[in-house]
């Protein structure tokens, strides 16, 4: 299990260091693609199946389409290297980031602990499994939260997003009338 | 003897091992279509561990996302496959 998890974060930093450093837009957008598999199976693996058929369809699907669009409308840099060339200062600052975003790990609870605060502050965990069968009627208790408890926060997200793609559209179109 | 559900993830972990493998492909190229097919193998081998993993650790929902990912390693392949068709001169 261990060993699966493990491997498959080296998968996933090789891919996003590859989609960081190829000089071509199209080959760093498969590779990106490729990302997204192995994220999404991560999630899968740690029990979040929803958030992984997410990132699946998200991340690899629709970006990468919508990606390769825009490449399409544009141009794309060419050149005999493969690899981009690296600008120390840009490195030295991703690696301070990333030095200052590994500090908050310690603080996070172990995977399964019994003591980490969503588990051990039973008051409004136990509330929604034990009573969003009863109050909503809905079977899987993520989904009641989505769906019931916030429900107008995720009309709103839908809004939001039923808004983006018709504008998307409108640009398309127009690109193709004139 | 070996739990079967110790080799099953045991097999899902060499498969892992294969898409690293399979992912040197995909960056070094050196053409498109070897990075296209690379990404397919890659999904592919994304559902077989997904399969796996389903098996081994008895939760039948993992097979659902295992299908939607089959659907989606087709989409994006044609959809890559076809934009590198179009734009030929380019490419």
């Amino acid at each position: 299990m261990e060993y699966v998890a493990y491997t498959l974060a080296v998968f996933v930093v090789v891919t996003a260091v590859a989609t960081a450093l190829l000089r071509d837009v199209l080959a760093a957008i498969v590779i990106f693609g490729a990302y997204s598999l192995g994220m999404a199976l991560l999630y899968t693996l740690l029990l979040a199946p929803d958030v992984g058929l997410t990132e699946a369809v998200i991340g690899a699907g629709v970006t990468t389409l919508l990606l390769l669009l825009t490449i399409a409308k544009t141009v794309r840099p060419s050149g005999d290297r493969t690899i981009e060339r690296i600008d120390p200062r840009a490195l030295f600052a991703c690696g301070a980031l990333a030095v200052v975003f590994g500090l908050t790990l310690p603080g996070l609870p172990a995977v399964g602990d019994p003591n980490a605060p969503i588990v051990s502050y039973d008051a409004v965990t136990g509330h929604y499994l034990t009573q969003s069968y009863a109050e909503t009627g809905v079977e899987n208790t993520v989904t009641a939260v989505l769906a019931a408890y916030r429900g107008f926060d995720t009309f709103g997200e839908a809004t939001v997003v039923f808004a983006a793609g018709v504008a998307a559209l409108v640009v398309l179109r127009r690109e193709v009338l004139t | 003897m070996i739990p079967i559900d110790d080799l099953l993830l045991g097999a899902a972990a060499v498969f892992v091992v294969l898409a690293i493998v399979v992912l040197y492909r995909a960056i070094r190229g050196p053409t498109m279509q070897d990075r296209v097919i690379a990404v397919n193998v890659l999904g592919t081998n994304t559902v077989v561990i997904l399969a796996l993993l389903a098996a081994a650790l008895d939760v039948p929902s993992f097979l659902d996302i295992a299908l939607v990912y089959a659907l989606l390693n087709f989409l994006v392949a044609v959809a890559i496959s076809k934009f590198t068709v179009d734009r030929g001169g380019v490419m």
